[in-house]
């Protein structure tokens, strides 16, 4: 019932067998023609009890009362959380392998991405420079992602620093003077499309103040999709992947 | 056409309304379920429709129809006990004692559930049964026992609670979601054994009001001429206000805060049959659960996500309310 566990099940290779997902899973595209159960605080327990699962996977942002309303109809209900950083992504994929009974497939998918999540780590071994990032959230207002956010530890990991990484929430409303303030090397701009990229990169340039900073003079503003970098599943990995490459072109060849 | 006859002819609406009502409740719902799906279930259960048809659709509707019938007895008690036709359960704070309690539950991640109630729901009940007790311990103590006392008092611990409830949804953003249910009202998780511990009470409540009846015509001659006729004015009064704050707040306990059907549907009736008391309360009883049986109908298909059931009471109910004030004037 959360669109980074339907991508976790394709790559599992389960996808023939999910009956049903939310309306916000668009990702693999073979989602397109399984049945919809709703959103992710309104599934309707109605449509789920219909499709007759023989396993229910749940996560944490899914209103508690709506999983045990579907547990109390005697359908098998596993309830996952995601994590604060990229590590809790492997045993993530290991629980979810347990309980489909995919386990060796689910160790091999964890392995593979902690080696390229491995590979980014020597890459930056030894790296002086961390850009000051701010991630925009396309969208109203200055949204960006706080200390707790697993964004931030993809920054991190990145060989960059979250200029809001002191701010104690996942996801936080920056103000505008502190952007000025903070100075950030480099923008990521996470956005559903091109279009809003530009929009959301246009409306950076204009804003009074903010068009002095070091990333917008630059221009060392980026899009990162919105779609896999706010899903906690394997596309964080290539999330990571063009981070890294933005922020330390000289260590990854310029690759992106 | 003689109220004998009107009644007659109301109680023969209202019960095939209500048969109405539940069917089309089994035949609507996200699943696509047709009469020939419900005909094969009734000859041939089998699961998967059982819980459909059973567990999700039958229940909610019961459901609905319990909590508006509470609703509106409640609603019927309350302006008999006030003589104001303005009255509704939850001018005596009801309400906004309940929705304090179901978002300080939420907000602090109280999950623990009884008796079908789940965490949120229980403290709904304590609240709004604990604001009530206040309101009208502060009555009391206010030299003797003014209505108008009672009603005020109601307001102001009201408006608190509301300000109390407005912080905790301003600090705890997050839990918004979740409080959005309590504020607004929904039977999207309706359950069997809510309606089974709700049920009981209702029925005694009903049963109760229905005994009290006289004494409640009584009341509107006054106290002073109930009393002088023999009716034990004050322990009536007592019984009545218990009743309908524990209507209420069973209510509130188990689908949220549902304005207006306690307000209109004992207009209604009494519009179509008169203002006795004794058919009054049954009569609103079930009209009040036909009423949001409905109004759940709408509430569930009108979009494609489902609406919260209070905007619907309130947009059927408000416009009345507007016409009423108007009328009076």
């Amino acid at each position: 019932m959360a669109p980074n566990l339907t991508e976790i099940l394709f790559a599992l290779g389960l996808g023939g067998r999910v009956v049903g997902v939310t309306r916000f899973c668009d990702w693999p595209p073979e989602t397109t023609g399984i049945a919809r159960i709703g959103g992710l605080v309104d599934p309707s327990v109605e449509v789920v009890r219909s499709l007759d699962p023989e396993l229910v996977i749940a996560f944490r942002g899914n209103p508690l009362r709506v999983v045990e309303r579907i547990r109390r109809l005697g359908l098998p209900v596993f309830v996952l959380d995601i994590g604060r950083g990229l590590d809790a992504l492997f045993p993530l994929i290991e629980r979810i392998g347990r309980v489909t009974r995919t386990e060796a497939r689910a160790a091999e998918l964890a392995a593979g991405l902690r080696d390229r999540v491995g590979a980014i780590d020597e890459g930056l071994r030894g790296v002086e420079a961390r850009p000051g990032v701010f991630v925009l959230l396309y969208g109203q207002g200055l949204w960006t992602c706080g200390g707790e956010s697993y964004v931030n530890d993809l920054i991190v990991r990145a060989g960059g620093t979250n200029v809001a990484a002191a701010l104690p929430k996942k996801w936080v409303l920056y103000k505008r003077e502190r952007i000025v303030k903070d100075d950030p090397d480099v923008v990521f701009i996470m956005a559903r499309s091109e279009a809003d990229f530009a929009r959301g990169r246009e409306a950076l340039a204009r804003m009074p103040g903010v068009d002095g900073v070091k990333a917008v003079r630059e221009g060392r503003i980026f899009e990162l999709d919105e779609n896999a970098a706010s899903r906690f599943g394997p596309r964080l990995v290539d999330v990571l992947d063009r981070m890294a490459g933005l922020l330390h072109p000289e260590r990854f060849g310029g690759r992106s | 056409m003689s109220r004998r006859a009107g009644r007659r002819l109301f109680w023969a609406a209202a019960v095939v309304l209500c048969a109405a009502g539940f069917f089309v409740s089994l035949l609507t719902g996200p699943v696509h379920t047709s009469l020939g799906d419900l005909l094969t279930f009734l000859r041939d259960p089998d699961r998967v429709r059982a819980a459909i048809f059973i567990d999700l659709r039958l229940a909610r509707a019961v459901l609905a129809f319990l909590v508006g019938a509470a609703l509106a007895l409640s609603g019927a008690i309350l302006q008999g006990y006030f003589r104001n036709p303005m009255a509704d359960p939850f001018v005596v704070g009801v309400s906004s004692g309940a929705s304090l309690g179901a978002v300080l539950a939420v907000a602090l991640g109280f999950e623990a559930s009884a008796f079908g109630f789940s965490g949120p729901g229980l403290l709904a009940f304590l609240s709004g049964l604990g604001i009530v007790s206040l309101v009208y311990g502060l009555s009391l103590k206010r030299g003797g026992f003014k209505v108008e006392t009672i009603l005020l008092t109601g307001i102001a611990a009201g408006a608190l609670a509301s300000a109390m409830t407005s912080f905790l949804l301003f600090m705890r953003s997050d839990s918004y979601d979740q409080a959005v249910f309590w504020l607004l009202g929904s039977f999207q998780l309706a359950e069997w054994r809510q309606a089974a511990t709700i049920g009981p009470w209702i029925a005694a409540c009903l049963v109760a009001s229905v005994w009290l009846a006289r004494d409640m015509d009584l009341l509107a001659l006054g106290d002073e001429s109930a009393q002088a006729l023999g009716s034990p004015v004050r322990r009536v009064r007592k019984a009545f206000l218990a009743m309908s704050a524990l209507l209420a707040a069973l209510s509130v306990a188990v689908s949220g805060i549902i304005g207006f059907v306690g307000l209109v549907v004992p207009h209604w009736v009494r519009l179509l049959i008169g203002p006795g008391h004794r058919t009054l309360f049954a009569a609103s009883a079930f009209a009040g659960g036909t009423f949001l049986l409905y109004c759940d109908l709408i509430a569930r298909n009108l979009l494609p996500a489902e609406l919260p059931i209070g905007v619907i009471t309130a947009a059927v109910g408000a416009p009345f309310f507007i016409y009423l004030l108007h009328k009076k004037r």
